[in-house]
């Protein structure tokens, strides 16, 4: 399916100007002290609930800048604030 | 003596039950591996007390969606191993079962373009045959034999510089497993509950206690969540986090011709695999959309890829018409091989997810072990090496290194 993702410098555009980034994790654990554990933990482990979830997309066939957008993957849709 | 109109009439395959409050076990997902499961507790362990919850209908999810292709010549002797049981279990279930699940023998051959792809074949065609499975390298004549529509000449985009012919592969009716695994838990004694949603787990001091559904409260003292693609969903109910990336996966089919497509026919470098349903369609199927979702709506640009792919090494497929396209979910690990784990996170939480787009072939070898290891509440060997807790060792599967790929899913 497609759909349109906002960036925010170009605008509303088709999703497959875009590639996706996957969820927003926040920071990288520190490397000081980091287990093998902690680190997989935060590479691969996830929470995917079928509701909005901010995540990270590159505009490479426009602007070329990575942004935050909300999308909700119960309807594979971007949440934009306003509807 | 039976009368012709006896068998005329219409006939269940299973009667409905009422939704008892408790259960010794209650299964997640009214797929083949919720139904498979459920069979095998009753028939193999006597555990009749047994409750199948599905939110849509049976065979909603993936087990209704997939193109329905069997084979045991993954990359890794774990995989093969598990593969090749479940091979063997298809005619058994036919008897067992007494319903025609249309398994057609056809046998798989997958196509390399690259040097690397040829390399990529050798080792799994070592592995399989190290394992006793028939797997075998052809060149690109041999693989016209099998195919005359290939084209093998050095036009097309990828030329064909070998094949992996696996006979002992093939396809069968996907919507038959499910009917038949369904007839026969429920000829066990096992409820199978449809329309009911599951919406909350209950849990008391680090134990399933039972679940919340649409329906209300059932408390049971086992949990099995095999809900498929919606696992990753099923889980947050519980806090707990998987290393599962569920992916719309799409499918089509083309306009029924007559037969000349005996084999799967697959390829890496395409991305691409097709087979011809005993209908005379041409089934094909490849891509995953690249962010996480749980919407089964197909995208439009990937019938312009199909077209492309099939008809640059299939030359006689030109012309010939798309007539549907479906999705399902496909949940995608990062070592491209599944998640079957005991007591996750809670006492009495089975986990059966992370099938990604190789659920369908496995779905009754994977019942009959997780009906195991529910109910000896201990992992069996062979089902050992796809532990969640390989991914937090650093031990991943290694199915990556396999030549059966065909999407993006690389990482
Ligand atoms: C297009 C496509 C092609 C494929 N091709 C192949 C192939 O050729 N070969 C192969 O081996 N595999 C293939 N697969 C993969 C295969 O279909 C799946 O891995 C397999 O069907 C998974 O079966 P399952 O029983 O685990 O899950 P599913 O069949 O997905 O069943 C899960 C069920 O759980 C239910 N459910 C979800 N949430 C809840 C809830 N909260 N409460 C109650 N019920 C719930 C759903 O409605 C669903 O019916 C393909 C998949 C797709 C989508
Ligand atoms: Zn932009």
């Amino acid at each position: 399916m497609t759909f349109m993702l906002t960036c925010p410098i170009c605008g509303r555009r088709e999703l497959h100007e875009f590639l996706c980034g996957g969820q927003e994790r926040g920071p990288r654990p520190p490397q000081e002290g980091l287990s093998a554990e902690a680190h997989f933990r935060y590479a691969q482990f996830r929470s995917i609930p079928p509701a909005p979830q901010p995540e990270w997309w590159y505009h490479g066939q426009g602007c070329g800048v990575w942004f935050k957008a909300t999308r909700n993957p119960a309807t594979n849709r971007e949440e934009r604030p306003g509807g | 003596m039976a009368m012709l109109r006896d068998y005329l009439r219409p006939t269940r395959l299973w009667a409905p039950a009422p939704i008892k409050p408790h259960y010794q076990v209650v299964i997640i997902g009214g797929g083949i591996h919720g139904l498979a499961t459920a069979y095998f507790l009753a028939k193999t362990h006597g555990i009749r007390d047994v409750a199948v919850l599905e939110r849509h209908y049976i065979g909603f999810g993936g087990s209704g969606r997939n193109t329905a292709i069997v084979r045991a010549n993954q990359r890794t002797a774990a995989s093969v191993r598990l593969y090749d049981e479940g091979l063997k279990l298809w005619p058994v279930l036919v008897d067992e079962l007494d319903f025609n699940l249309m398994f057609f023998n056809s046998g798989n051959l997958n196509l390399a373009h690259s040097e690397a792809a040829v390399a990529a074949f050798r080792m799994a065609i070592g592995t399989a045959n190290f394992l006793g499975i028939r797997s075998e390298l052809l060149d690109p004549l041999q693989c016209r034999e099998l195919i005359p529509a290939l084209d093998i000449s050095d036009r097309p985009e990828h030329p064909i510089q070998a094949g992996m012919y696996h006979p002992p592969g093939g396809t069968l009716r996907h919507d038959a497993v499910v009917w038949a695994l369904a007839k026969g838990a429920a000829a066990h004694g096992v409820h199978i509950h449809q329309g009911v949603e599951v919406t909350g787990i209950d849990t008391d001091g680090g134990r399933v206690t039972g679940v919340q559904t649409n329906r209300g409260a059932l408390q049971c003292r086992q949990l099995g969540i095999m809900a498929g693609g919606y696992g990753t969903a099923l889980c947050t109910l519980i806090g707990l986090e998987l290393p599962v990336h569920p992916l719309t996966i799409q499918a089509m089919v083309t306009q029924p011709l007559k037969p000349f497509l005996n084999h799967v026919v697959s390829s890496g470098a395409y991305h691409v695999y097709a087979t011809q349903t005993l209908k005379g369609e041409i089934a094909t199927g490849a891509h995953m959309d690249p962010q996480v979702n749980y919407t089964t709506d197909p995208t439009a640009r990937y019938f312009k890829h199909q077209a492309e792919a099939l008809t640059d090494f299939m030359p006689v497929l030109k012309d010939v018409k798309f007539m549907r396209t479906w999705a399902g979910l496909a949940d995608m690990t990062p070592d491209m091989a599944p998640i079957m784990d005991a007591n996750v996170g809670f006492d009495g939480l089975y986990l059966d997810v992370g099938w990604g787009y190789f659920g369908f072939k496995a779905g009754p070898i994977a019942g009959k072990y997780l009906a195991e290891m529910i109910a000896r509440d201990q992992i069996p060997e062979i089902i050992s090496p796809f532990g969640l807790g390989r991914f937090l060792e650093n031990r991943y599967a290694g199915e990556t290194a396999g030549a059966m790929k065909y999407g993006h899913w690389d990482s």
